[in-house]
């Protein structure tokens, strides 16, 4: 590789990781405030966010949230992609940008929306409204990815499948998913990513339960706090693990 | 994963059905969330207290018209909005032989406010001021006793506004010689400039936590608007961290606690209230971790340290109180002018 | 043949997701725009009011210039940063080590977005890391003031976009067949004049989606604005957010957004000749 590029790639990741070598480093902090000078270091504000019930509460709460919503949304978008890839609908164009549409606006739009809905029929803040508002935000980009990755040779099987008697929804589970398996992987795992650290849908849907990011947006009413370094840190520590146990597992299956 | 999946929904599901403790649900400033304020009474009274911060009694107000009757329980008001909560009929009237009024400083009883017709439908809990905090080690002590200072060039570019209109508003106000009480558009629309200057000198106007840090960190030497309540949980590490009260006088805030009408756990409601207002639950209350300020009960003081007394300035509250004047209660009219003279304001 | 009917029973569920979830929620928010706030309560006035008082005030209309700047540069920034980025990676990188670059470059997508952001402040700050080294290597005398400026929003939306745009422009770039580029060589074209005529027009619309994405994102964020600009300056989204926190006025709230909406609209349009669902 040509010096240049290994110079670029070098700036590149160190302006990256910049603001996360600054946010674990000072998650050790041996003092109040998460702030220059660095005074020593110290595991107890890893130890306090262990201990710290809301903390761990939230957390669960967001995983809930991410993978309960990417189902959904994921389901929905499979069977909505088959639908008007396969099947001949009047108005199919109408349906995909209808399906596609809340992709262009903003996620505090859609909260605002929903909050005002939820309002005026009474239904109370809770995390299903937050898992309704973040279905909403990953449905279409869970349609859009599995709609473009339906090709002809899914379709080739799945015609086989009915010359051979297959009903739609065998199918669909037997045939079409398994054949669209990296997409399907690739929309949930996008959505839990972004289930999993969206704030401003949160901020507004939920009542008492909340999701993580509204809980560090909770704690850091009070001013910095070096613990919310630390949960910032074991949340990326955690997602570094994912990442290698899927390299090891799941990608390294498919060479 | 599926599998996983059922399994955790049903065990959420669980853990919210198997509350066999009664619940009480709080709408609150964030300083009541501190499990070392909340655990004692839950315990005592095998409950639990679902908390829900707010920003803004505009905001409080908007939840509870959002809410069903019976959704909230407990209510912390900025001491200035009592009177709105009263007209709207929020709150319940709470038994005066059942509350400690007697142990609450004089000048924070505030029943004009706190009440209506010789009944009472809240307590002052807690108090504290928006005055100039500072770093003693970066500028002179001696200046930040002139309110004006911050208006002309010396301390330019070190300046943290408090992003919060009502009070910073206020302090121009009495800066300039007026009166909070007596505040009227004219007022406003001539404080603009002074605005402005003020917006020159600062780096910014910062929320809580950002002014605390521009603070610690020396983005900032001086929070106009800032108090004891930014400063005291600062104090143990960094003591050259201060606040004063300027000679033209600063504004008080306080807060509230008082007892929704449609509740239905009235009783459990009113324990809360009174834990909250005995010297324990107020020395707790006084030093939450979210921000630190003067509980309401003088008894409290018997439950500080000698030490958080001197970050609250136990000693020095009555010259404090003499020398301060509430925030400004604007009507709809005054109030839209003043958000928009701040809009206008931040926006420069 | 497949019948019409189990292809309606497919899409229903989807279809009315978005209809009850979204799009009556859009609807309502048109009817709440033209409402107003008035003494505490909300009235239905069915009037134009919010929008004149945008139009009026002129905090409202800096807001959505504010937006729109910040925007536009970070798109800009971003794309700039990320293409180099994502080509070295498909490109340069060898063969083996690919994943790994890539997973490298959007990592930090998964430390949490506000903590992050709070982290820039204090990188950017007068005592941060940032200043430390321009002092320390004398190109500056004193500190400079980075942090809630204007600067400060663009550096923090710039971190996130350009992790996300390296993704798109990567996805894109592996996709293209190489025989163009081999096409291109064996007629004679030198590096830079294959990557001008055919790899850029090639990779436009992957760009354009990036971009896209970019610009509906940037504009609509709360928090990046909220926690590095030092309310110097306010963007629509915080404009929104005061308009619910402080007075509750949801109509004036809904009205801002609607034209947020719209301008997300007008760029939507200019962008759609790439913009086909095909191409996510």
């Amino acid at each position: 590789m040509r010096a240049l590029s290994w110079l670029y790639l070098a700036a590149a990741y160190g302006f990256i990781f910049l603001p996360v070598i600054v946010l674990v480093t000072f998650s050790f902090q041996d003092g109040r405030l998460p702030v220059p000078p660095f005074k020593g270091v110290t595991l107890r504000w890893y130890a306090e966010i262990f201990a710290d019930d809301r903390l761990m509460s939230a957390l669960l709460n967001s995983l809930v949230v991410a993978l309960g919503s990417s189902l959904v949304a994921v389901t929905l978008g499979f069977l909505a992609a088959f639908a008007l890839a396969r099947y001949v609908l009047p108005g199919s164009a109408w349906m995909r940008g209808l399906i596609a549409a809340p992709l262009t606006v903003s996620y505090l739009v859609i909260g605002l929306g929903l909050l005002m809905l939820f309002n005026q029929i009474g239904l109370p803040r809770s995390l299903w409204t937050v898992g309704i508002g973040h279905v909403v935000i990953n449905l279409p980009l869970c349609f859009a990815i599995i709609y473009a990755s339906m090709g002809a040779q899914q379709d080739a099987a799945e015609r086989a499948a009915r010359d051979l008697g297959a009903s739609t929804s065998q199918v669909l589970i037997l045939v079409t998913a398994p054949m669209l398996a990296p997409s399907i992987f690739a929309a949930f795992f996008l959505s839990v990513t972004f289930s999993w650290d969206e704030f401003i849908i949160a901020f507004l849907l939920a009542r008492f339960e909340v999701t993580l990011p509204v809980e560090i947006w909770n704690m850091l009413r009070s001013g910095l706090n070096p613990k919310t370094n630390a949960i910032g840190s074991v949340v990326f520590l955690i997602s570094i693990a994912l990442v290698i146990a899927l390299e090891f597992t799941v990608f390294r299956r498919r060479k | 994963m599926f599998r996983a999946l059922l399994t955790s929904a049903s065990v959420l599901a669980f853990a919210t059905a198997a509350h066999a403790t009664e619940e009480l649900n709080a709408l609150i400033w964030c300083d009541h969330a501190d499990p070392g304020l909340l655990e004692p009474f839950e315990t005592a009274n095998n409950a639990k207290v679902n908390v829900r911060e707010y920003e803004g009694t505009g905001s409080a107000l908007a939840l509870l018209e959002q809410s069903r009757p019976g959704d909230w329980d407990v209510f912390v008001i900025d001491g200035i909005d009592v009177p709105r909560a009263i007209d709207l009929d929020l709150l319940a009237e709470l038994p005066r032989d059942a509350l400690p009024m007697d142990d609450i400083f004089p000048e924070v009883r505030m029943e004009e406010l706190n009440g209506r017709d010789g009944k009472i439908y809240a307590v002052t809990e807690k108090f504290g001021y928006n005055t100039i905090a500072y770093n003693s080690s970066k500028v002179d002590p001696e200046d930040m006793k002139d309110a004006s200072i911050v208006f002309s060039d010396k301390y330019a570019g070190r300046i943290a506004v408090y992003d919060y209109y009502l009070p910073v508003m206020g302090m121009v106000q009495m800066a300039k010689g007026g009166q909070t009480a007596t505040m009227t558009e004219t007022d406003v629309s001539a404080m603009q400039e002074d605005l402005f200057k003020l917006k020159d000198n600062a780096t910014g106007v910062f929320g809580v936590v950002a002014a605390q840090t521009a603070l610690a960190t020396g983005e900032a030497d001086i929070v106009v608007g800032g108090g004891e309540w930014l400063t005291a949980v600062l104090s143990e590490e960094q003591p050259e961290l201060d606040w004063v009260i300027p000679d033209a006088g600063a504004v008080r805030w306080s807060q509230s606690i008082g007892v929704f009408k449609d509740s239905t756990k009235q009783d459990l409601a009113l324990k809360f209230v009174q834990y909250i207002l005995s010297p324990e639950g107020q020395a707790r209350l006084a030093t939450s971790s979210c921000y630190w300020a003067m509980p309401a009960n003088a008894q409290a003081g018997n439950e500080l340290t000698d030490a958080q007394k001197a970050a609250l300035r136990w000693d020095e509250q009555a010259g404090y109180l003499a020398n301060t004047q509430l925030y400004p209660a604007p009507d709809e009219d005054l109030d839209i002018a003043m958000q928009d003279a701040w809009a206008e304001m931040l926006q420069r | 043949m497949h019948t019409t009917k189990t292809g309606w029973g497919l899409l229903a569920p989807a279809l009315l997701w978005i209809v009850a979830f979204f799009t009556v929620p859009m609807a309502l928010m048109v009817a709440v725009s033209l409402w107003s706030r008035e003494k505490g309560k909300i009235v239905q006035t069915w009037d134009l009011g919010n929008y004149a008082n945008f139009l009026e005030k002129s905090y409202f209309m800096q807001g959505l210039v504010n937006s729109l700047e910040i925007t536009a540069l970070v798109t800009i920034i971003s794309v700039l940063l990320a293409y180099p980025l994502a080509w070295i990676i498909a490109e340069q990188v060898p063969a083996r080590f690919r994943r790994l670059a890539l997973i490298l470059a959007i990592l930090p997508f998964w430390t949490s977005y506000v903590v992050r952001s709070y982290s820039w402040l204090l990188v950017l700050g007068k005592g941060g890391i940032v200043n430390q080294t321009l002092l320390s290597i004398g190109l500056i005398a004193e500190p400079l003031e980075i942090a809630s400026t204007r600067a400060a929003t663009v550096i923090g939306f710039v971190h996130f976009f350009t992790m996300l745009l390296t993704l798109t422009i990567y996805a894109n770039l592996v996709q293209l067949p190489p025989n163009y580029r081999r096409a291109a060589a064996d007629l004679g074209a030198s590096g830079l004049q294959t990557f001008r005529h055919v790899i850029l027009p090639l990779t436009l619309p992957g760009i354009m989606v990036g971009a896209f994405l970019t610009f509906v994102l940037c504009i609509g964020d709360y928090i990046t604005p909220q926690i590095l600009g030092g309310n110097n300056e306010l963007t629509l989204p915080q404009i929104i957010m005061l308009q619910i926190g402080r007075r509750a006025d949801f109509p004036m709230a809904s009205a801002i957004a609607l034209i947020l909406m719209s301008v997300v609209t007008v760029a939507y349009i200019a962008c759609a000749r790439w913009l086909r669902l095909e191409r996510v």
